[in-house]
């Protein structure tokens, strides 16, 4: 029973997001903005936690299925922020291009150039 | 506060009035794998940005350590709590020198192996590393792969007892970069 526990625990795969509740929702110039004003109060607010983000897709990152990166932001701007698809989720951005609005969810790993973004999925646009 | 990088690339982006051969990049691959006789560890991390001056060789690569996806969830939870602490130190940076760097040529297609020193922070730690990187230009695209390893200890990275004799105390990192974009052209 105990062996069967740490066996599952050990082999355990990496969450879907799909299935976690969003800890913030916020605009994408929003976390843009605060992460440009200060990245250490940024990063108590949003590292390692579940963001769902809305705004402008600016660029479609697609190196030959293996990896999707979403950029959201404003297409003039330095900052963006940079979505890292699920590859079990691969198939929800086929229907979008440049220009859209668009929700994601996913975890935050910090900030670049970019508000990193990864294990990301695409939110039904009602939410 | 910025990081030098960052305040690199924002100047860069903003200003365009430097005469110098710069490229940048925020689409590379850092991987790491540490063979043990217990398992091996490997894990990669698309979350990097890298910037390089031609015209005197300086390169800086900036990388989110939170970044780091493993295959199995408890590594990657042990890797950022009781390894690298990703939430005291969130990001690696290596600033560094190419030699000859403005002897490459990068207008025709040609493969060229270069020297790279520099200092690697990790961990809140900061150690020399030498090492050699592959760069390539080819159809006018300019990419780079280096690999070089490291010791755990030198950036005060605990093995916990329990494992110390089954995990390998070096680990080796590759860096990938696919396709570096011009950011300034002389």
């Amino acid at each position: 029973m105990m062996g069967a526990f740490f066996l599952k625990e050990y082999e355990r795969r990496p969450t879907d997001v799909t299935s976690m509740q969003a800890t913030v929702r916020i605009a994408v110039a929003d976390i843009i903005d605060l992460y440009d004003k200060d990245e250490a109060i940024a990063n108590k607010l949003f590292l390692d936690k579940t963001i769902q983000v809305k705004g402008l897709i600016t660029e479609i990152l697609n190196q030959q299925d293996t990896l999707i990166n979403i950029f959201l932001g404003d297409k003039n701007g330095v900052h963006k922020v940079s979505c890292l698809l699920d590859k079990r989720h691969f198939k929800a951005i086929k229907n979008y291009t440049v220009g859209q609005q668009i929700s994601i969810k996913g975890i935050c790993t910090g900030y670049l150039i970019d508000v990193e973004l990864n294990r990301c999925v695409v939110v039904d646009s009602n939410e | 506060m910025k990081s030098l990088l960052v305040l690199n690339l924002v100047v860069l982006f903003s200003v365009n009035s430097t005469a110098q051969t710069k490229y940048y990049s925020k689409a590379g691959i850092i991987s790491f794998y540490s063979k043990s006789s217990m398992e091996n560890i490997e894990a990669s991390n698309n979350k990097l940005v890298s910037i390089w001056d031609v015209s005197n060789g300086q390169i800086e690569f900036a990388v989110l350590m939170k970044g780091f996806e493993f295959e199995k969830a408890l590594m990657q939870e042990h890797f950022n709590e009781n390894y690298v602490e990703s939430s005291k130190y969130p990001k690696a940076l290596f600033n560094g020198t190419i030699e000859k760097s403005n002897a490459i040529a990068l207008l025709s297609d040609n493969i060229t192996t270069v020297q790279v020193k520099g200092l690697l922070t990790m961990h809140g730690v900061t150690n020399s590393v030498s090492t050699t990187a592959i760069i390539t230009i080819k159809n006018g695209v300019v990419s780079a792969v280096s690999k070089f390893t490291i010791a755990l200890a030198d950036y005060k990275i605990s093995i916990p007892l329990l494992v110390a004799d089954k995990i390998n105390k070096t680990i080796t990192i590759t860096i990938n970069i696919p396709a570096f974009q011009l950011l300034i052209s002389k």
